[in-house]
């Protein structure tokens, strides 16, 4: 496979830190070339290479920055998210602490796509070294006229601000980030109205993900055609950032063209750990559904996964061997999703944690034989109807292990005796 | 205006009308527990999902506007009604069962939608629910009570005072199943409106602490009336069981007080269960009062108030409180024993705002219709006396007599220096509900319903007309004070002799040009601008 990788070429590489040591590896050259650009140009060339957002819902990139108002007299606002809370996610931290400009040139590049001026880059609470590895970039950009009042010259104004979370997984959630960008509890809005027309204080407003915007600086460094011929299809295209952790022999980030196999990944990381069977694994995070050893050919792109009834999500690609109890595994993503509900919607608020209460219960041993039909019952309601897409998350990873380890429940419920040793689950749910 | 279909009933709305007010256009209601329709739209109970012909998923009716022509809107689908059954599971499921002793229990909107939409067991059989500690009785504020336990997270009540009261006490505080509401501490839930947020909330979980435990709600008789703690005339259900009112509740009207009301005016019906009533008729014997027959103590207000003398004649004082009916008739007694002396007495209170979408209405009379009194004809004539006269200086002196036609005209009707100066009349005749120390030092006492008693209208700050009807009747021998006064009438002018609130608001508007053209009948209820304030003088 002829491939080379862009988003991560310069890792490994600290003199890019620096504006003075990005440009020599070749950086700022596209946003030069941008600004020489309409910027109804700079949407279309990104419509026609088909990016499709990176954070896990996977909507055209291009299509949404062209749902800005054009003109009107509010200022509007690229808010970066860079918030990646997403359990197994961890590609986005790489890209912020290994190649900070790279991610600063896809903010002004999207800010001169839709005309804002500001781009929030809100950054999860706990990468403080991304965080100030990301500071230290703005303030060199700004000595180096890459961000200010006129960027690179052009007359442009683009200003960079890195705003920490507080630790929650709502506000990754882009209206949930709003609100909290705004200084309010973090908690999901209703929409419609979308953030494109009534976002961030109340102005239309472009949320991305890092990876998103990184792919930016690459489209238009090396054209659309370039990035459409990566990836599967029209509809599925360019270089991914897959993070793969549990039971391989190399977890990590690997970049590879959107649309390898669950196979060919699994190889790029060495193999299961210690050669053993392959029991389940996750293709995008703690909110998809979990796949089994009969699907390591699937290639891993939006659709593919789509019909596949998971999704790629954020591409944090779990992995779990034959060793693995995947109620256990399943009870821990539940209690996640019930201590990270944010409370507002009724099914998501009540669901999560009666599903957790569900699955503690035939964990511990504790389980009885009517339990699998009531979660089958239960969870079907957490997702489609709540507020935002955390019920449906919070859905996913249940829904799989009653279709696909209905038996291994059932072992559950019938053999396990309690009291058995708990896991510390570290303490999740006892909010109190 | 786009037009939308509901259940199969179409109607025309304005576009962004959400669906929720939209179906309540063609008569269909969408289960909701957090829209309210002053409050803004965080469409989080979940319980108004429907289904939009063309939309892969449920919506929440209450955030989906009205935007294009020919939308379909199912609200009783399988689909939706299995997500109604589903949010009512998931909010019961941690509810406590402790409606027996819960004051909403009657008027809850959980227990109503169980009924409705809700299943008669359990699937959540092994699990203890879920239960918030200490926080069974929180006081958030002097008038209101939470039971965390109770709350369903609707967040109207934080809503509530983010956007209405605009004070912002009550905050939402914890996440998911563990999320509550609260007040930060220091900072309790005190502004003027506060018990709205018992009134917005669909469950128990606020409570009055007014009402906490004082009656079953299915006991009370409701009723609709006005409220009289100020001139802002705010509409109410009075609520009362077998005459004893219980609370008073904001009644909707868009043009007044819109869902809202004060705890002032929540708390102005507790005097009459607090304060003494004279509830016998009694005219003084041997320096004595003491009981006496209504024709008796009618007649002796009769000769009491007709005697002329070269030393005066009879004065009268009103109050804030009489119906414009009532001042009528007193306007009429007036005229009848010849007398310029048409006072009226209004306590001037705190500045109360009310606010609706017009921006709100501020009341400063301390009471709910000074403006409908004058305009009936209550008003000094030509060197009448005035209410500061008589109350303060030495106008009484210069009376044969004075009529005073509300014990309870305001505070000073309870001053012993007031009561001292009424009484260097020759002859003090005194009508009303309270037993106050005027009352006690009156020749003839005529004992009067209270608000909730009679029949009436008010005149308001903005000059709206508003009708209230009587809740219950009078106790003992206490009787509408319309009626009294139209027995003493009578005893002038035969056509007296049997009138009611309705008969006397038409002779008055065929005489008053502030109210011409309108009828009893007929005034809506909403209530009604006076069309024209002009010439109010010829009343007297």
């Amino acid at each position: 496979m002829a491939f080379e990788p862009v988003l991560t070429r310069n890792l490994g590489r600290p003199e890019v830190r620096t504006v003075r040591g990005y440009r020599a590896s070749g950086g700022y050259q596209a946003l030069g070339r941008a600004l020489a650009m309409q910027p109804d140009e700079l949407i279309d060339l990104v419509k026609k290479s088909g990016l499709r957002g990176r954070g896990g819902a996977g909507f055209p990139c291009g299509l949404k920055w062209s749902f800005v108002p054009k003109g009107g007299d509010k200022p509007k606002y690229i808010v970066c998210n860079a918030d990646e809370s997403e359990p197994g996610t961890f590609k986005d931290r790489l890209l912020m602490e290994h190649d900070p400009h790279q991610l600063i040139e896809g903010c002004v590049l999207a800010g001169y796509a839709v005309g804002a001026n500001t781009t929030y880059i809100y950054i999860r609470g706990e990468y403080t070294a991304a965080a100030r590895i990301l500071e230290e970039a703005i303030r060199d950009a700004y000595g180096e006229g890459v961000l200010g009042a006129s960027v690179l010259g052009s007359g442009f104004r683009h200003d960079v601000y890195v705003h920490r979370g507080a630790g929650a997984y709502i506000c990754g959630e882009e209206t949930g980030m709003l609100e909290s960008l705004e200084g309010k509890r973090g908690q999901p809005r209703v929409k419609p109205p979308f953030p494109a027309v009534i976002g961030a204080f109340g102005c239309p407003t472009v949320i991305n993900n890092v990876e998103t915007l990184c792919c930016v600086v690459h489209i238009v460094e090396r054209g659309a055609d370039w990035f459409k011929s990566i990836g599967t299809d029209e509809r599925n295209t360019g270089p991914k950032l897959y993070a793969v952790s549990g039971h391989v022999e190399r977890p990590g980030t690997y970049e590879l063209p959107i649309g390898v196999t669950f196979q060919q990944l699994l190889d790029a990381c060495g193999g299961m750990y210690k050669g053993r069977a392959l029991k389940a694994w996750i293709p995008g995070g703690a909110s998809a559904s979990m796949l089994t050893a009969a699907d390591v050919d699937i290639r891993l792109d939006f659709d593919t996964l789509a019909k596949a009834g998971s999704m790629l999500g954020s591409a944090a690609v779990i992995v779990m061997d034959e060793t693995t109890c995947v109620v256990r595994a399943t009870l821990r993503l539940a209690s996640f999703f019930a201590h990270e509900s944010c409370g507002q919607c009724t099914p998501c608020r009540e669901g999560t944690e009666w599903m957790r209460l569900i699955l503690e219960r035939i964990e511990s041993g504790r389980g009885s034989e009517g339990d699998l039909d009531l979660l089958a019952r239960v969870v079907p309601n957490v997702g489609g109807i709540s507020l935002c897409a955390l019920g449906d998350a919070a859905q996913g990873p249940v829904k799989s292990l009653i279709q696909k380890f209905g038996d291994e429940i059932r072992d559950n419920i019938r053999n396990r005796r309690y009291p058995l040793p708990r896991v510390p689950f570290f303490a999740l749910g006892a909010v109190a | 205006m786009p037009t939308v279909t509901i259940d199969g009933r179409s109607v025309e709305v304005a576009a962004g009308t959400n669906l929720v007010e939209a179906a309540l256009e063609v008569g269909v209601q969408i289960p909701h527990y957090c829209y309210h329709p002053r409050l803004s739209v965080v469409g989080q109970c979940r319980m108004c999902m429907v289904e939009v012909e063309g939309m892969p998923k449920l919506q929440a009716a209450c955030s989906t506007p009205v935007t294009k022509d020919g939308m379909v809107v199912r609200t009783s689908s399988p689909q939706a009604v299995e997500a109604q059954r589903a949010i009512m599971e998931f909010l019961l499921i941690n509810h406590p069962l402790d409606c027996p002793i819960c004051d909403q229990a009657g008027e809850c909107g959980l227990q109503d939608y169980s009924f409705k939409h809700g299943q008669a067991f359990s699937r959540f059989r092994f699990e203890e629910k879920r239960v918030y500690p200490e926080k069974e009785r929180i006081p958030l504020g002097p008038n209101v009570m939470l039971n965390m336990n109770r709350c369903i997270q609707c967040t109207r009540c934080v809503r509530f005072t983010q956007e209405i009261s605009k004070t912002g006490e009550i905050g939402f505080f914890n996440r998911g199943a563990h999320a509550e509401i609260g007040t930060v501490e220091g900072r309790p839930l005190d502004n003027p409106l506060s018990t709205c947020v018992v009134d917005i909330c669909p469950v128990g979980a606020l409570t009055s602490t007014r009402f906490r435990f004082a009656e079953r709600v299915w006991y009370l008789d409701k009723k609709p009336s006005i409220c009289t703690g100020c001139d802002v005339g705010c509409n109410i259900t009075l609520e009362h069981r077998r005459g004893s009112i219980k609370r008073y509740k904001p009644r909707f009207n868009p043009h007044v007080n819109d869902y809202w009301m004060c705890d002032f005016g929540r708390s102005t019906h507790e005097r009459y269960r607090d304060d003494p009533r004279v509830t016998s008729p009694a005219v003084r014997r041997n320096g004595q009062l003491v009981p006496a027959s209504w024709k008796e103590t009618i007649d002796a207000v009769f000769q009491g108030i007709r005697v002329k003398r070269a030393d005066g004649v009879t004065a009268f004082l009103g109050s804030g409180f009489l119906t414009t009916e009532e001042a009528y008739l007193v306007a009429r007694l007036a005229r009848l024993v010849e007398s310029p002396h048409r006072a009226i007495w209004v306590d001037s209170g705190p500045a109360r705002a009310i606010p609706n979408l017009r921006g709100g209405i501020v009341g400063r009379d301390a009471a709910p219709n000074r403006r409908g009194v004058e305009l009936a004809g209550l008003v000094p004539g030509e060197s009448g006396l005035d209410a500061q006269t008589l109350l303060l200086e030495d106008g009484a002196e210069r009376c044969a007599a004075i009529f005073v036609v509300d014990s309870d005209f305001g505070r000073a009707a309870r001053d012993p220096k007031v009561v001292e100066r009424l009484r260097k009349a020759r002859f003090l005749a005194v009508m009303g509900w309270a037993d106050t120390p005027l009352a006690r030092a009156a020749d003839v006492v005529l004992p009067a319903a209270t608000h909730a008693e009679r029949d009436g209208t008010f005149v308001n700050v903005q000059s709206r007309l508003q009708r209230f009807v009587r809740a219950c009747p009078a106790p003992s021998q206490a009787r509408p004070g319309l009626e009294i006064l139209a027995e003493l009438l009578s005893r002038f002018e035969a056509k007296w002799a049997s009138v009611s609130a309705a008969t006397v608001f038409d002779l008055l508007a065929e005489e008053v040009d502030a109210f011409s053209g309108l009828r009893w009948a007929q005034i809506p209820a909403e209530g009604q601008t006076l069309p024209s304030l002009s010439g109010t003088e010829g009343a007297a």
